[in-house]
Order: C-alpha cells, then sequence, then structure tokens
C-alpha cells in the first residue's frame, strides 16, 4: 500500500493532511509485521496524541502501543538537536563545536535559514537507515509552502555551507583567525563591492558571519560527503515519495510540477494521494447546505478525474474526507483500512 | 489613552495562517472592503505562485505594482527586487549595483542574515506609506499584506527586531529600527489571522496569538473563521446516507471549534460560511457582504461609521 519500499517519504504543501497520511501509512506497514518508524517535524506535535506517545517522543524514539505484528515506532523530530548533533559530529574537536554553537548567527541560522529544517529531515532519515534498526522507515516533511521546496532546499542548504565563495569574499577583511584586520587593502573592485557592504550592514555583523564560516570550514568535507550520501539514498531503490494534494483546481498545477520534477531528477514516486475529497451527492432537496454538498462532490470529482487523467503513469488513490480528522488509535486505524481499500 | 484605530483606518494590514485557511481569499476580501471606502488600498503578495491576482480578476502583476480599480492596486513582491532597490538607493551607479547584486558575498549574505528577507517586506510597504520609491507616485494608503504560509508568519512580523539584533550600524541596520517601532505602533499595523474551525489550524491561531503577545506585546486584531459548513436543516435525519452524516459531523466539528475560540480567543471574531463558487473574482463578490457585515458586528470598522452615529 503506498508504497514497497524501505524508506517512504511523504511529501505535500501545507495542509494537504500530510502528517495523518504518514502516519496511517506506517501502522498499515507494521500490522504486516515489518517493524516501522514514522519521523515527523509536525510542529503542532499533534501525531503525538493521535499516537497516543506524548511527549517522550520529542526527538527519541517511542513504541506505539497498536498491537501491530511488526513494531510501531514514532519520533517527533526537532531542527536544532539535529544540527547540533551534526555539528558535534563533524567537527574536530570540542573548541570547534563550542566556536560554533556559541556563534551569534548559529541560533539564528539553525531556526531560520531557509532548507535547515528540510535538510535536517533527509539527514535524520539518512542516520536512522544506515543504522538498519527499522524494516520500513516513513518520514512525514515539513510543512512546505510548496511541496517542491523539500527537494530543492537540501542542495541549497548544503551548497550554502559547503560554499567557500562566502569565505573567499570576506577574507581580505580578516586574518586567518578570524579576527578583524587593522588595514584593509582596497583595491577598485574592493572600493565598490567590499566597502559597500561595510556601509551596509557593518562590520560586526560581517565579522560574526565571518567567523561562523571560519568556525564551519573543518566541517564542509564532511557535510559534502554527507550530502551526496544521502542523495544516493534518496535516489535509490529503497526510497519511494508518496505525494499529497486536495482536489480543488488549484492545487493542480504545483503538484502536477512536483510530480515531474520528482521523476526527472531520478526520484522513484509511489503514489499520488488525493486527499480529503467529498462524496458525491445528491439528496433530492434543494436547501443552501444540500446546494453546497451536491456542488463540493462534483467540483472534488473533477478534480480527481483530473489528477488521473493527467498522472496516467503513477497511482492515483483518492481519500475521503472524514467526518473528524484522526484523533487516536482508533481514527487512525479506519484512515488506514480507507487507504488499502482505494488501493486494492 | 486614546481610543484604538479602527482595523479599517491603519495603514498595514499583516493577514496571517496556516496554509490553505484562505489567507489570500481574506487578503481579497479586505482590498475589495477599504478599496471600495475610498482608500488607496494595495494588496501585497510574496507568494511566488502568484494567486491574489485571480480573485482580483486581474492578469499575473509579475512584480509590477498594477490597478485593479480606481483605488485598488494589485503586487507580487520579489524580496530579492526590494534588496535590490536598497542598494540602488545608495549606490546610484548601475553598473556598481550590478557589481554588488553579483557578487557570491550578496547572495550568500542575502541568505544567510537572519530576517533580512522578511523585513525587505516590511520595507517595501513601509516605503510605499512614506512615499518614497517611484510607486509611491500612486498614493498607497494602505497595504493589505497576503504573508508567507510557513511559520505562522511571526517570522515575518518580528523580522525588524531580530535584523536590528544582527545588524547595528549601516542603512539596514537604520531600515530595521524604522520597521521595528513602526511594528510595535498598533494604531498604524494590525495582524489579521484567519483559521478554519478545525483542531489543527485552530491550535495553530491560538499558538500564533500567543507568539504574537510574547514578541509584539499585541494579540491580532482580528480573526477570521473561514469555510464554515451551514447547520443540517432542522428535521433532516443524518442516519442512512454517509455524505448527510458527513455533513452533520463537518458541522459539529466547526460548532466545537467554534466553541473553543469563544473560550479562548477574546477580541474581535468574524465567520465566513464555505460557498458553492469557484476561486475568482466571483468567490470574492460572493462572500463580500458576509465579510463586511461581519467587520461591522466585529467592531472593527473605522471612522466613518463612527462620524454617522
Amino acid at each position: 500500500m503506498l508504497t514497497n519500499r524501505p524508506l517512504t517519504i511523504v511529501v505535500g504543501s501545507g495542509g494537504v493532511g500530510k502528517t495523518t497520511l504518514a502516519a496511517a501509512a506506517a501502522l498499515e506497514s507494521a500490522r504486516q509485521g515489518l517493524d516501522t518508524l514514522v519521523m515527523t517535524f509536525d510542529p503542532s506535535l499533534r501525531l503525538k496524541d493521535t499516537l497516543g506517545v506524548g511527549d517522550a517522543a520529542r526527538d527519541r524514539e517511542v513504541e506505539v502501543r497498536a498491537g501491530t505484528r511488526g513494531k510501531l515506532v514514532a519520533s517527533l523530530l526537532d531542527a536544532r538537536a539535529t544540527f547540533d548533533r551534526l555539528v558535534r559530529r563533524y567537527a574536530p574537536d570540542e573548541a570547534a563545536v563550542r566556536r560554533i554553537l556559541e556563534n551569534r548567527l548559529y541560533s539564528h541560522l539553525s531556526g531560520t535559514l531557509a532548507g535547515v529544517l528540510e535538510y535536517m529531515a533527509v539527514e535524520r532519515l539518512f542516520e536512522v537507515a544506515t543504522e538498519g534498526r527499522y524494516d520500513r522507515i516513513v518520514l512525514d516533511t515539513p510543512p512546505t509552502r510548496q511541496a517542491i521546496d523539500f527537494l530543492e532546499a537540501p542542495q541549497r542548504i548544503t551548497g550554502f555551507l559547503e560554499s567557500g565563495a562566502l569565505r573567499v569574499a570576506l577574507k581580505p577583511w580578516f586574518a586567518p583567525d578570524g579576527r578583524l584586520r587593522v588595514t584593509r587593502r582596497l583595491g577598485f573592485v574592493g572600493r565598490s563591492v567590499e566597502g559597500f557592504f561595510d556601509r551596509l550592514v557593518g562590520l560586526s555583523l560581517l565579522r560574526d558571519m565571518a567567523e561562523f564560516f571560519l568556525a564551519f570550514g573543518p566541517l564542509y568535507s564532511g557535510f559534502h560527503d554527507r550530502a551526496q550520501a544521502v542523495s544516493r539514498l534518496l535516489t535509490s531503490g529503497q526510497t519511494a515519495f508518496v505525494l499529497v494534494t486536495r482536489p480543488e483546481e488549484e492545487r493542480v498545477p504545483e503538484t502536477l510540477f512536483f510530480a515531474r520534477r520528482l521523476v526527472e531528477s531520478g526520484h522513484q514516486l509511489g503514489a499520488v494521494v488525493v486527499n480529503m475529497v467529498h462524496p458525491l451527492f445528491d439528496s433530492g432537496a434543494d436547501d443552501e447546505g444540500d446546494r453546497l454538498f451536491a456542488w463540493l462532490g462534483e467540483r472534488d470529482a473533477r478534480g480527481v478525474a483530473r489528477f488521473r487523467a493527467l498522472l496516467t503513469r503513477h497511482q492515483v488513490l483518492d481519500v475521503p474526507l472524514l467526518p473528524d480528522p484522526p484523533a487516536d488509535l482508533a481514527a487512525l486505524d479506519t484512515l488506514r483500512a480507507l487507504l488499502v481499500e482505494r488501493a486494492a | 489613552m486614546p481610543p484604538d484605530t479602527p482595523l479599517t483606518r491603519r495603514s498595514l494590514l499583516v493577514v496571517t495562517g496556516k496554509g490553505g485557511v484562505g489567507k489570500t481569499l481574506v487578503a481579497a476580501l479586505l482590498g475589495r472592503h477599504l478599496a471600495s471606502r475610498g482608500r488607496r488600498t494595495l494588496l501585497l503578495e510574496v507568494d511566488p505562485r502568484a494567486n491574489l491576482h485571480e480573485l482580483a480578476g486581474t492578469p499575473p502583476s509579475a512584480g509590477d505594482l498594477v490597478r485593479v480599480s480606481p483605488t485598488l492596486f494589485l503586487q507580487n513582491l520579489q524580496p530579492a527586487f526590494v534588496m535590490e532597490q536598497v542598494v540602488r538607493d545608495h549606490l546610484r551607479v548601475d553598473a556598481l549595483v550590478r557589481r554588488v547584486t553579483k557578487s557570491a558575498i550578496y547572495k550568500h549574505f542575502i541568505d544567510a542574515a537572519p530576517g533580512l528577507k522578511e523585513m525587505a517586506i516590511l520595507g517595501h510597504a513601509w516605503r510605499l506609506l512614506h512615499g518614497m520609491g517611484p510607486e509611491s507616485a500612486h498614493g498607497i494608503e494602505v497595504v493589505v499584506l497576503d504573508a508567507p504560509a510557513t511559520g505562522h508568519g511571526l517570522a515575518l512580523l518580528t523580522a525588524p527586531f531580530v535584523v536590528a539584533e544582527v545588524i547595528d550600524q549601516g542603512p539596514f541596520a537604520e531600515m530595521a529600527g524604522q520597521l521595528a517601532t513602526f511594528m510595535g505602533d498598533d494604531q498604524q499595523v494590525a495582524v489579521v489571522t484567519v483559521t478554519l474551525a478545525e483542531e489543527m489550524p485552530v491550535q495553530e491561531a491560538l499558538e500564533l496569538r500567543d507568539g504574537l503577545v510574547e514578541r509584539l506585546r499585541r494579540p491580532p486584531a482580528l480573526l477570521v473563521i473561514n469555510g464554515l459548513y451551514p447547520e443540517l436543516p432542522r428535521g433532516r435525519t443524518r442516519r442512512g446516507d454517509p455524505t448527510t452524516e458527513l455533513w452533520a459531523r463537518r458541522w459539529a466539528m466547526n460548532e466545537r471549534e467554534l466553541r473553543r475560540l469563544d473560550a479562548r480567543w477574546e477580541g474581535p471574531r468574524l465567520r465566513l460560511p464555505l460557498v458553492p463558487v469557484h476561486r475568482g473574482p466571483e468567490l470574492v463578490d460572493a462572500l463580500l457582504p458576509a465579510f463586511e457585515a461581519g467587520l461591522d458586528d466585529a467592531g472593527v470598522i473605522g471612522a466613518d461609521r463612527a462620524a454617522r452615529s
């Protein structure tokens, strides 16, 4: 169901029901007898209530009492903790670790730099996958504005961290130890670009940035190798993506775009789930609500038909809108059964 | 203490909320309402997947400030473009501007400096409202900003404070200082939060409110609860037909969450129904009467109403 690969990555824009579907897919996997881990960055931490694991699962793996043949384990990921762990792993010594973790920019960067969360999600997936403790891992990706951001983010962040460009550009201002030079060599180019930057943002920010990148220096090669390994894993036969969307017309272009990009970049797209579909409805009555539900049913049926017509090379599963979003294991199991039925 | 400036008389309205709750729709409704009352209004969008123009019924703005009606304007803004404007203002020579903006240090700097891109968006609104830059010739009096969906928009609202913290001199620091003062002024700036009456969006709306109170020292000026299902007609039995069952339970879920908001959200609230109309100017037309009545009921309509009474 959804995928038969050891690694399943659930992607889609915000508000499409990724987290709940990831949990339902993991539940089915555990029922089939596979030891399964479901990982999420769900910022509202709602999954912990649905699975009944509580805050204990914050950045740790906690077994869900689901009574399945295989183990079902949940982990609620924390981007900052993952980033800190990476720094610790690749920094040459404790002094280097401290220099980075105590840098004024690091706390901002690790929280706000575009793509950090997404990169940390695949990073964590790689960590756990390498350890081989599970038969299957289901990763629920962070809510992005557009699904495509997830694919591009890791390159952006590693490109940013690895690129020597900034270090080189900042070099004329700083001595090798990261301290500000007292005198600067300023040629014409220096005056136009760097002199301007000095005026634009001031030296204290530039000093912080230079320090950050100098501190990161010894980690570059580690990050680089790691990013390549992560990228290989994501395009390997072990990994499949599940793309979640909704039936509204305005979702069609970005869903198609993302499906195409996934495949073009060598990834395996397992299934496209069209979630929260209103059923067709004809009550015979003509109240305001009857007209609304008839309209919603037709709109969503048209949307699903459109996805099926346009995504002929992928399995398109339509999942009906549930009366209430699943809030406990029993309700999650209902969704799981629905998914199995639609996939059959 | 002077009475609060009504929501509709302020100069920057930032519309926030979780993805998929109808933020863009509420921004379009606010824009139409303000423009219809004669205020020269700019709908400002920062999502590269431009879709505000669909609701306004115009072609994509492609970054330009375009006119929708005599008093309504629209712009899809690229933050990188705003940053370039700041550079341009300080360098003035095209060749040098290109040199700076094409340099590796500039690109990485824009990516790395926390809050800078977000601040540029607010800075653009501020400059327009203060008659700076060529586009201020349009005489914009109020900007309705359709905030990015990720985060809760909190990162955007607090960006000037973050920038002021990391940059301490030069034009960006100056801009951050001005914007921090501006954003802190609740006579000029209002946050409008949009939610659905469903558990997770309501949870996020409550978290956003707490974050705003903590960081900006004030709650959102208005909560719009969008997409409400109608009540099952009296005497209709829900049993037997699954869709009628779905209808009854979606409505009950809405009611449950509305009660939660009644208990936990102090301050003006406005409800919008789910209507059978496709996304486009027709949807704005269909919802505008309910939206305006809701603004009135919530007590957030401005001075000319007060003057009448």
